[in-house]
């Protein structure tokens, strides 16, 4: 028989789990500037910023597995939403409040099944940088939502020198590619889990940057770009 | 896990296509639009569309636009049921935005016509009774292969690539053979400048709506008119619009 206290325990084990797989996880700086709306994030074999929607993309530090099926889980309910209603009704608060936080949630408290190990960053582009949205995910299902800029991290004190950083250096006038130094910088900072001012080799080592970038004016159907080739000249 | 599985899903199975769409209008409230035409010139493909959509003998509306971006590299135009057609566009676009996100990987030209067949032949148990009928000219650029191409199809389905041009709707029957003519006298429309096939082009338009009733004229409303390159699509500017229309018309 499970007694409160083993659950509270397990649940506290649980957490410690997920935790230690998430503290390698490379971070993603999200930004967002006249231009558009930027996720930025170094990448190493394995692609991590993606199209959900016409303005809405996202990128996750976990499990691969776990990762691709917010994916999947995510694309399929903007599409079926957008295409029952319009384009123009597909936000990530209904996004991530009804179709990921619920499940996530589940999975965490239920012993008997695998939790999420997985840490995500939802962006969501609208006609002014003041009504870009940013929605920070946690594997338990709680949500943060966030204006101008957002970032996911390993770690929570990791995450709070990142929003430091950039609370401090931000201005929604950026350039992109002023945008693109000053998330690199913060991605350093981020990716500096042992405060010796240099990223730690296990992240920065054969990595390089992957930007996913929502362009706020211009005529192309598709607004999202994955850039990647370019993405090499900036560091 | 979240309810969602990995296996692979098609857009119409995820929103249950051709069941999503509404339900049958009858033939009288089924509102049509009418003539559009599809010319190569060089470099590009140029789609042309009267405005005028019908319902039986009224005129509905006369600023239609019958010509629909499917994607940045496909256009649509579109003759026969609005509603229907509209939707049918519609559930393209969706579609194929699907599949790209899904896949991360664009759906080929391939995919995207056979796609293109199969909602026609969803919607053929409504055409067989003569509600919905429509007809699409798809335009569409190969990045694969660095080309441009023109597809036409019947009710069914059936697809149909046509080198030079492509028309459909109400007065296409009436300016068919002046394609051909034109090809004869001035050349392949593929090899010549856009401005002069817009006048060729506006031309046959013109002539339409003085053989058939239910393509409009271009004095009040100008034509609907996009260019489909590599580059992407576009619309003509107005101001070019108007211009060729005043010189055809000063004829």
């Amino acid at each position: 028989m499970l007694s409160p206290y083993d659950w509270q325990e397990s649940i506290t084990q649980r957490a410690q789990y997920i935790e230690n797989r998430l503290r390698s996880g490379s971070p993603i700086v999200g930004l967002s500037i006249d231009e558009g709306c930027i996720l930025y994030t170094y990448r190493k074999n394995v692609r991590k910023v993606y199209e959900v929607y016409d303005r809405v993309m996202f990128s996750a530090i976990g499990q691969q597995a776990d990762v691709e099926s917010m994916r999947v889980t995510s694309i399929d309910f903007a599409h079926q939403e957008g295409y029952a209603h319009s384009e123009e009704d597909v936000t990530i608060g209904r996004l991530v409040g009804f179709a990921l936080s619920g499940p996530m949630k589940r999975a965490f408290g239920d012993l008997t099944i695998a939790p999420f190990v997985i840490h995500a960053l939802f962006a969501e582009m609208n006609a002014k940088p003041d009504e870009d949205l940013f929605i920070w995910l946690h594997y338990d299902g709680d949500f943060v939502a966030h204006r101008h800029f957002a970032v996911a991290g390993g770690t929570g004190p990791v995450e709070q020198r990142m929003r430091d950083y950039l609370s401090e250096k931000y201005d929604p006038k950026m350039k992109f590619d002023e945008a693109i130094r000053l998330a690199d910088a913060a991605w350093r900072i981020g990716a500096d889990r042992d405060g010796n001012g240099q990223p730690d080799d296990e992240l920065f080592r054969g990595a390089y940057p992957e930007i996913g970038f929502l362009e706020r004016n211009v005529d192309r159907v598709r607004r999202f770009r994955l850039i990647q080739e370019e993405a090499k000249r900036f560091p | 896990m979240f309810d969602s599985h990995n296996k692979f899903r098609t857009f119409a199975e995820l929103v249950g296509f051709p069941d999503s769409l509404g339900s049958p209008v009858p033939a009288a409230a089924d509102t049509h639009g009418t003539t559009v035409l599809c010319l190569r010139y060089k470099n590009g493909i140029l789609n042309l569309g009267d405005r005028r959509a019908t319902a039986a003998n009224y005129i509905m509306y006369d600023r239609a636009d019958k010509i629909l971006t499917l994607d940045d590299h496909t256009l649509v135009a579109i003759s026969g049921s609005f509603a229907r057609s509209v939707e049918i566009a519609r559930y393209l676009r969706h579609a194929f935005k699907y599949y790209s996100r899904t896949q991360l990987q664009d759906m080929s030209l391939e995919g995207k016509l056979q796609e293109v067949s199969r909602a026609l032949a969803g919607n053929l148990s409504m055409s067989l009774d003569g509600i919905g009928v429509f007809v699409p000219i798809v335009s569409a650029y190969n990045p694969a292969t660095d080309s441009l191409g023109i597809y036409f199809y019947d009710v069914m389905g059936a697809r149909f690539e046509s080198g030079e041009y492509g028309a459909a709707g109400s007065g296409s029957d009436r300016i068919r053979g002046v394609f051909d003519y034109i090809q004869r006298e001035k050349g392949p429309f593929d090899k010549r400048p856009l401005d002069d096939v817009l006048k060729d082009g506006l031309t046959m338009l013109d002539i339409a709506s003085r053989l058939d009733s239910a393509t409009g004229d271009m004095t009040n409303t100008l034509p609907a008119a996009k260019t489909l390159t590599k580059d992407g699509i576009a619309d003509v500017p107005s101001s070019t619009l108007a211009k060729a229309v005043k010189s055809i018309h000063s004829k």
